[in-house]
């Protein structure tokens, strides 16, 4: 399994493919052993999460979520991603209770957050930076030897609808025009 | 090059204009005073001098944005600002956590400066707690980030300032200007390669168009978010630098260049671009630079 089997890229790193662990790094510098699934860093409290989601539900193999490291200043970004497993999201798709900043779901269906929050269970090393208590923590959930979850869950990102197809051939976008000079004025005036 | 046909309002604080038709006032650019972990203000002076230097050299004004990342950074870093930038020189704050940005604002009044404060910033994470706070002590300037996490190309921008995507209970500009808000910049919100980073520019335009208001963003973001380029180092660095660019040519009215340390680089560079716009407006349009803008200033 290459990193492209992950169908929402970012930045991480994609180790053993039957590997039943994903390591989430919140400022830390930590390299899991080998034979975890996926690690690799979170920052934002809306994107960040929403590619975790999207990533470990699309390996059935993958059964637990380890958070570890200091988390977020602000954006609180850990703790976010755990709110949304334990409650998911409010009717404004705000993650329910998340501490961060802009703690908002948007590009995934409810289904996704559902599947997400059955087929992983959550470790919570939030705080922890000792390598040794994280290497401990990754040996006892390997040693669960769980069963994979069935089928990958591609999960498809709700599309804004604000594309929009244009004919004019200077366009710069929908709501202005611009005449061979540069000159911008509102489309339709 | 651009020129706008709606009215593109000028916005100053003390002393420093922002805004306008493209080519009549420079560009001003914000350069990010980071501390991590001790502040380390002997080495922020250094900078911040080689930085106000160059502004009065070239003609680019240039503002420090202060990060405020700790309760206990507050006063040291608020005394730095009292103490060592010019008397009356404008300064923003760049601060995450609410409570932080509540003490600060606190602080900030205290010292009798919200009349060189930009606060940096609001978008649609903004708190009750924040905006009484922001209520009672209003800075003279604020940056209003038109990120939506749910569409980032230009309308998703325009749905949250104009009526907050349903994730704030009005549109941010509403909430700016209830507060108290008279001078806003509006930040397109530049995100990373693979989530649309281009829009942050392309709805430069957009948005003054739609609005008036002074737009820019913080473009280099997307270069520090490109890990492909640290395979090339030294083209890294000049990425970053000359990503800044952009945003007069899309228009634009300021940009958050980074760390203050690449002041030596960016500053000439935008100067440079600024004549070149200028010499276009003014041709094309008759806008007329400024008695301070680059072009007066640098070329003779």
């Amino acid at each position: 399994m290459t990193e492209e089997y992950y169908p929402w890229g970012g930045e991480f790193t994609a180790c053993s493919p039957h590997g039943c662990i994903a390591v989430v790094l919140l400022n830390i510098q930590y390299t899991p052993p080998k034979d975890v699934a996926i690690y690799g860093p979170l920052k934002t409290e809306n994107i960040g999460v929403e590619k975790i989601v999207a990533n470990t539900i699309s390996n059935p193999f993958i059964r637990f979520l380890v958070v570890c490291g200091d988390d977020i200043r602000g954006h609180r970004s850990g703790s976010s991603l755990l709110a949304l497993h334990k409650n998911g999201i409010d009717a404004n798709h705000r993650i329910i209770d998340a501490p961060g900043a802009i703690p908002y779901i948007e590009n995934l269906k409810e289904d996704a957050i559902k599947r997400f929050q059955k087929q992983l269970s959550v470790v919570n090393l939030i705080g922890v930076q000792e390598k040794e208590k994280i290497d401990a923590t990754i040996a006892q959930c390997m040693k669960k030897l769980p069963p994979s979850y069935g089928e990958p869950y591609i999960a498809i990102r709700i599309k804004p609808e604000s594309s929009v197809s244009l004919t004019d051939k200077r366009a710069l976008h929908s709501k202005i025009v611009l005449n061979y000079l540069g000159k911008v004025q509102e489309r339709g005036e | 090059m651009f020129s706008f046909t709606k009215e593109q309002k000028v916005y100053d604080i003390s002393g420093v204009s922002i805004g306008g038709q493209p080519g009549m006032y420079p560009t001003v650019l914000f350069g990010g005073v980071f501390f991590k972990g001790e502040p380390d203000f002997e080495d922020a002076k250094k900078h911040l001098r080689v930085m106000l230097e160059l502004s009065t050299r070239t003609g680019t004004p240039t503002i420090p944005d202060f990060f405020i990342r700790k309760v206990e950074y507050i006063d040291p870093i608020i005394s730095f600002i009292e103490k060592n930038l010019p008397h009356k020189h404008p300064f923003s704050v760049d601060i995450i956590e609410p409570t932080i940005k509540i003490e600060t604002l606190q602080t900030l009044a205290e010292k009798k400066l919200l009349f060189r404060t930009i606060y940096n910033s609001i978008h649609v994470g903004i708190t009750r707690e924040e905006q009484e706070s922001l209520k009672k002590f209003t800075p003279e300037m604020v940056i209003v980030v038109a990120f939506n996490p749910k569409d980032s190309s230009p309308d998703g921008k325009i749905e949250v300032l104009e009526n907050g995507a349903h994730l704030t209970e009005r549109g941010l500009l509403d909430i700016a200007r209830g507060i108290g808000f008279e001078k806003i910049l509006i930040d397109t919100a530049a995100l990373a390669p693979g989530e649309n980073s281009g829009a942050a520019l392309a709805a430069i335009p957009v948005i003054k168009e739609e609005y008036g208001l002074p737009t820019g963003c913080a473009i280099h973001n997307v270069v520090e978010k490109s890990k492909w380029l640290n395979d090339y180092p030294f083209a890294k660095k000049t990425v970053d630098v000359a990503s800044n660019c952009s945003i007069p040519l899309f228009g634009g009215d300021y940009a958050l260049f980074g760390p203050v340390q690449n002041a030596e680089l960016v500053v000439p560079l935008i100067a440079w671009q600024d004549i070149l716009v200028s010499e276009y407006t003014e041709n094309y349009f008759g806008i007329c630079p400024v008695a301070f803008h680059p072009r007066r200033k640098l070329l003779k």
